[in-house]
């Protein structure tokens, strides 16, 4: 009773643990059940949750500037990066230097322009960023007449592909990018500015931070992983097609609340969003194996998203409302709840 | 009466008025985590009463008014009404209403996009029975409540209230109180901050006339002497707790003022340094200092107070010195950096998911560069140099910021500053909702901190408390109208000079816009239409056939599903919310007509029942549940096309006749496509224009105070999304008759379009506006972009960029015309 209060308590500075326990109890009833599974099925759901991580990861970023904001652009910049790699490597390993450096660019001009509306214009990031995609659409499909062809380079195939005594390159580097992600958060100043910003924007502007530089990194960082999240999905599939992106929209953002990032804001957790990855991958499999067709998988994931977040919100704001409470100092007009009233003696 | 009432009280319970009672609560405690915010306060409001309550900030008299008026239960205590009493469980806004109590609040709550007359119909709905003229009801209602209120108003019953000014919105607010039927207790909270002398003296009379006829008033102000002049009865709170209650006759200011904590006095140990001019820090200048006639420095060593009626422009001065670039505030200079330490510390002051220690050392880190790296141990040994002179305990370093009382949390955004160690440092009624011994604290650290040879600029509300400052400068109307130093700082003379240009003040806060921001503004609503006259003008230059009814028909008829999405979107955003799956949903909509309900018509009509409950409930959830709604509609959208997908796989079906009937009539003279687009701008209109409609702008402009008005939020969000689910599942059908067959991603491209031409439209994402007309021609515009395009031969590649610009470049010119709001 005890050790499950101390485990209630850490859990809560812990979110990850939920998604990671998902991970565990879903693997082990599909071990059992379906005999098929086994720790190399396991490797192959890690790599194709690794390309989820990374763009998972950006999306945090900007998820936790708070405020409803949120990078619908990710999918656009993963198509878009898949084509201009095509188009600037053509399957030649000597070509790419110039392909990294151009998914590297494309990210930045995407996240600057998607700052440039949000910070410098107050334009709401989803409009802001959902009229990014759309101009990024049509680069893709103009980019998608002049591309010569599918070859993909060897180096770039070997990495996305590749596997090191059985584990995916691809789940190292997405492993090395959880690693730095969460010490950046935890143990750089900026890690601080960002979790400051999105838990009280007008409480950070006063602290002396400049929260439109904090918030613009994020929306650049977002575009950028995105970006090369693409180069790679691209050399994963061996080319690129329309639509390539798209799944990445809801599922990076499910991801990352599945993962415990709260989504009002001010706290991110990188392993929470790995778990969480590899979870909403897992369920997908399971649905194949099930059998079940293309649409089921569509609503099951919808329906996971909705009710975590139902679940989610919940926390979140239960954990605020105290702050806006106390005092009795005249703050929004929010009505306690009935628990309250009913703790009274009887 | 009370329990705790002191000695007095005998005297007060001698001479109580004969009235019956009204309401009474006793024995009233309400706590948040460890502050007891009310502790055993009883209160009885009789027929008749005029009860004047007094007490500092933070002494618990909003707490209090709000569990009187259902807006917050109290953790123990009870209610009576007329001697029955009534479980706090089932008592909500709602219900105080019912039993006729209203509440003027402090923060207005009106809705500002809706006009008096329908501000006046939400206190009050149930006249108005949804018929034809209702409007002409509540304007007359709203003319006569405020001509017996204030006489002499001139305030339009139809204008808009985001247009009156601050004294005529109180008004509004006031005499919306008073004219409801019913009403037995009206709780005025500083009805008079805004108001001048002469409405207030009408207001007191009103309150005198009124109150013979047997209506209760419970009167809230920190003019103590208007207390005096209009109570029959004063309670005075201090800490939570009653501190006296009795005889208006028997009280007086100072006698009040010592009974709210007065004598918490600031003791003044610091002598005034004399200081070179290359300590000035901080320069005042320009309009601000214009009455003065000279310029203020403000040097190391000092403690400069900032006094003045609240609202007065001591707040803007405060943000102007902070971030003089940002608020081009003419005329200040500040030559070091400035830390600021805010008295509203839930809005303005703690992180509320961080421990004290985080909460403290972020004052240092944010002015670090980004990618230094961050110690604990290092925070810790910084945090508590600060925190020992506060007395602030370290063992609470680790606690999480909300579980402190409001006084520790003060002393940690204090220590935040220090850790910050910034040469200016601005107070903004840091004391606020802060016990005495916290605050004697304070200010012995204000002393020692500024002898160190920082400079602190400090705003208060607490007059007493500029006794402590080395120089107190006077606001009135925005400018600073009298420098006070030394012995020369007392109560009376900062009361006297706050007074001084007070009539000033109002003309100045009437609301100023210029006229070139208006033509832009303007120009921007005009776009919808400017852009459809361009389009349809250039592609009948190029090809004539378009304007005969047939090319028109062609044209438009695609673009009936994209207006019908557009409504439903309309709907969303007016409630300051974003449906993504909007389009998605439509899709599905048409997958079901056209395979189940042209296979089995009652499966089929089940089915689509079945979807719109769904899509409303969604409404709901995200309602009860407060969770985004961007991304609860981009899961939708994954559900509704998984449905879609389940049930047809592949782009079939067939349009039931009856369907391909309801779209395909014809009536000869004018353009199918043009009557029922004109049809569906006219069915938003009505809607709009019903009270449904207010109701549901009204949510979406100020919902807390809907809420206060007793207006249910979920049940709205649910007919808020059922209204939008029959636009868009309208737009499915339309889909359906149009393609003669179904494709569940048909209507994918339509959620942002639909986005797209609401914003063009003229509806703001904050949410509040409806804007039928507009938003149908920009629907319509948008739709003509691909045809614009084949016109003139050009790639349909560009269509989706075209689009997407047009929606950047409107935002853009929406926003540099918009006067741009505060934000943070």
């Amino acid at each position: 009773m005890n050790a499950l209060a101390t485990f209630g308590l850490w859990a809560q500075r812990n979110r990850w643990i939920w998604a990671a326990i998902g991970v565990l109890i879903l693997w082990l009833v599909l071990s059992i059940v379906t005999s098929r599974f086994s720790l190399s099925s396991l490797s192959g759901v890690i790599l194709s949750a690794s390309f989820l991580t990374v763009v998972g990861i950006g999306q945090m970023f900007v998820l936790t500037t708070g405020r409803g904001n949120i990078d619908l652009s990710v999918a656009s910049v993963i198509t878009l990066s898949a084509f201009v790699a095509l188009l600037t490597i053509k399957g030649q390993d000597a070509n790419l230097a110039i392909g990294v450096v151009a998914a590297i660019l494309l990210g930045l001009a995407v996240g600057a322009l998607n700052s440039l509306l949000v910070v410098g214009l107050g334009i709401p990031a989803i409009i802001a960023t959902l009229a990014t995609g759309y101009v990024l659409a049509t680069a893709t499909l103009l980019s998608n007449k002049a591309i010569p062809g599918f070859a993909v380079s060897p180096s770039l195939k070997d990495l996305a592909t590749g596997r090191i005594g059985g584990v995916p390159i691809m789940a190292v580097v997405a492993i090395v990018g959880v690693a730095v992600t969460s010490f950046v958060l935890r143990y750089t100043v900026f890690g601080q500015l960002l979790s400051a910003v999105g838990q009280n924007r007008a409480a950070a502007r006063l602290a002396g931070i400049r929260n439109g530089r904090v918030i613009a990194s994020a929306f650049i960082i977002s575009s950028v992983l995105a970006s090369l999240d693409g180069l790679l999905l691209g050399a994963y599939i061996g080319g690129a097609f329309l639509e390539m992106g798209q799944p990445y929209l809801l599922q990076s953002i499910a991801a990352v609340v599945l993962g415990g990032t709260l989504i009002f804001g001010g706290s991110a957790t990188a392993l929470g969003t790995l778990f969480a990855s590899i979870l909403l991958v897992l369920i997908v499999t399971t649905m194949q194996i099930i059998g079940l067709p293309p649409g089921a998988q569509d609503i099951v994931q919808g329906i996971v998203v909705i009710f975590v977040l139902a679940l989610a919100g919940r926390q979140a704001l239960a954990r605020r409302a105290p702050a806006d409470l106390a005092d009795g100092d005249k703050g929004a007009a929010t009505k306690t709840r009935a628990d309250t009233a009913t703790a009274l003696p009887k | 009466m009370s329990h705790i009432a002191v000695a007095v009280q005998a005297t007060a319970a001698a001479a109580a008025p004969a009235g019956p009672s009204v309401v009474s609560l006793s024995g009233i405690t309400k706590s948040f985590g460890p502050t007891l915010a009310n502790a055993g306060i009883d209160l009885s409001v009789r027929a008749g009463d005029v009860i004047g309550l007094v007490g500092g900030n933070g002494a618990g008299k909003t707490t209090l008014m709000r569990i009187l008026c259902g807006a917050m239960w109290p953790t123990l205590g009870s209610i009576c009404f007329a001697d029955e009493e009534v479980a706090f469980a089932g008592y909500d806004t709602g219900e105080a209403q019912r039993r006729g109590i209203r509440m003027v609040h402090q923060e207005l709550s009106l809705c500002a996009n809706l006009s008096v007359a329908e501000n006046f119909f939400l206190e009050t709905p149930a006249d108005s029975a949804s018929r034809p003229g209702w409007r002409a009801l509540y304007r007359a209602r709203a003319r006569a409540a405020l001509d017996a209120v204030f006489p002499g108003n001139g305030i339009d019953a139809d204008a808009e209230v985001g247009h009156l000014t601050i004294a005529e919105r109180q008004m509004v607010e006031i005499a919306r109180a008073a004219a409801t039927p019913g009403v037995k207790l009206i709780v005025l909270d500083e009805p008079t901050s805004s108001l001048d002398l002469d409405r207030s003296k009408q207001l007191r009379a009103f309150i005198r006339e009124r109150a013979k006829a047997g209506l209760a008033f419970i009167f809230i102000s920190h003019k103590l002497q208007e207390i005096i002049d209009i109570a029959t009865e004063v309670v005075v709170l201090r800490n939570g707790r009653t501190a006296w209650q009795g005889h208006a006759a028997d009280a007086s200011i100072g006698k009040l003022v010592q009974l709210m904590g007065g004598d918490a006095n600031p003791v003044h140990q610091h002598p005034v340094t004399a200081a070179s001019s290359q300590d000035v820090l901080v320069r005042l200048s320009g309009p601000l200092t214009a009455t003065l006639g000279r310029d203020i420095d403000i040097v190391r060593g000092e403690i400069v107070g900032l006094a003045g009626l609240e609202g007065s422009g001591q707040k803007e001065l405060l943000h102007a010195i902070f971030s003089p670039d940002r608020n081009q505030h003419a005329g200040v200079s500040r030559r070091a950096e400035a830390g600021f330490i805010a008295g509203d510390r839930q809005k303005e002051g703690v992180f509320p998911l961080w421990s004290v220690l985080s909460n403290i050392s972020i004052g240092a880190l944010a002015r670090r560069p980004a990618i230094g790296l961050v110690s604990d141990r290092a925070n810790r040994d910084t945090a508590i140099g600060a925190a020992s002179k506060l007395r602030l305990d370290d063992k609470r370093f680790q606690s999480n910021i909300t579980d402190l009382s409001g006084g520790n949390q003060q002393k940690a955004l204090v220590a935040r500053a220090m850790v910050a160690d910034t040469p200016v440092i601005l107070l903004d009624d840091p004391t606020r909702g802060v016990d005495i011994a916290t605050k004697q604290d304070f200010y012995r650290l204000c002393n020692e901190v500024a002898r160190g040879g920082r400079a602190l600029v400090w705003h208060t509300t607490e007059d007493a408390e500029l006794l402590a400052c080395d120089r107190v400068l006077v606001f009135s109307g925005g400018r600073i109208v009298k420098e006070l130093a030394g012995e020369a700082i007392t109560e009376q003379a900062i009361v006297g000079a706050s007074f001084a240009l007070s009539a000033d003040g109002q003309a100045r806060a009437a609301s100023k816009r210029t006229a070139p921001a208006r033509l832009g503004r303007k120009l921007v609503n005009a776009a919808p239409f400017i852009g459809l006259t361009a389009v349809l003008a250039i592609m009948i230059a190029i090809n004539p056939a378009v304007a005969s009814t047939f090319g028109l028909d062609l044209l438009l008829m695609p673009a009936l599903s994209l207006v019908l999405v557009t409504a439903a979107q309309m709907f969303i955003v007016g409630g300051s919310e974003i449906d993504l799956g909007v389009g998605a949903f439509a899709g599905l909509v048409s997958v079901l007509s056209a395979t189940l309900l042209y296979d089995q018509p009652w499966l089929g009509a089940l089915a689509l029942a079945a979807a719109l409950a769904a899509y409303a409930g969604l409404g709901g959830v995200i309602q009860a549940r407060k969770i985004p709604a961007i991304v609860v509609t981009l899961g939708a959208s994954f559900i509704w096309v998984g449905i879609g997908y389940a049930l047809q796989p592949t782009p079939g079906g067939a349009s039931p006749e009856w369907l391909s009937t309801l779209f395909g009539w014809s009536i000869g003279f004018m353009p199918t496509s043009i009557f029922m687009i004109v049809a569906v701008a006219l069915i938003v209109l009505v809607i709009d224009r019903l009270p449904l409609g207010v109701v549901l702008r009204g949510f979406g402009n100020n919902p807390a105070a809907m809420i206060r008005s007793g207006w249910s939020p979920t049940r709205y969000a649910l007919v808020r999304y059922l209204i939008a689910g029959l636009f868009a599942g309208a737009a499915g059908l339309s889909l359906t008759a149009i393609n003669t067959a179904s494709d569940i991603n048909s209507g994918n491209s339509y959620t942002l379009l639909s986005v797209a031409a609401v914003v063009m439209g003229g509806c703001s994402l904050l949410g509040g506006i409806i804007s039928p007309v507009g938003a149908v021609a920009g629907a319509v515009t948008l739709s003509l972009i691909g045809a614009l395009l084949g016109t003139l031969s050009v790639s349909s590649d560009y269509n989706a960029a075209t689009q997407g610009l047009i929606l950047i470049a409107l935002l853009t010119l929406r926003s540099l015309t918009a006067d741009r709001r505060s934000e943070p």
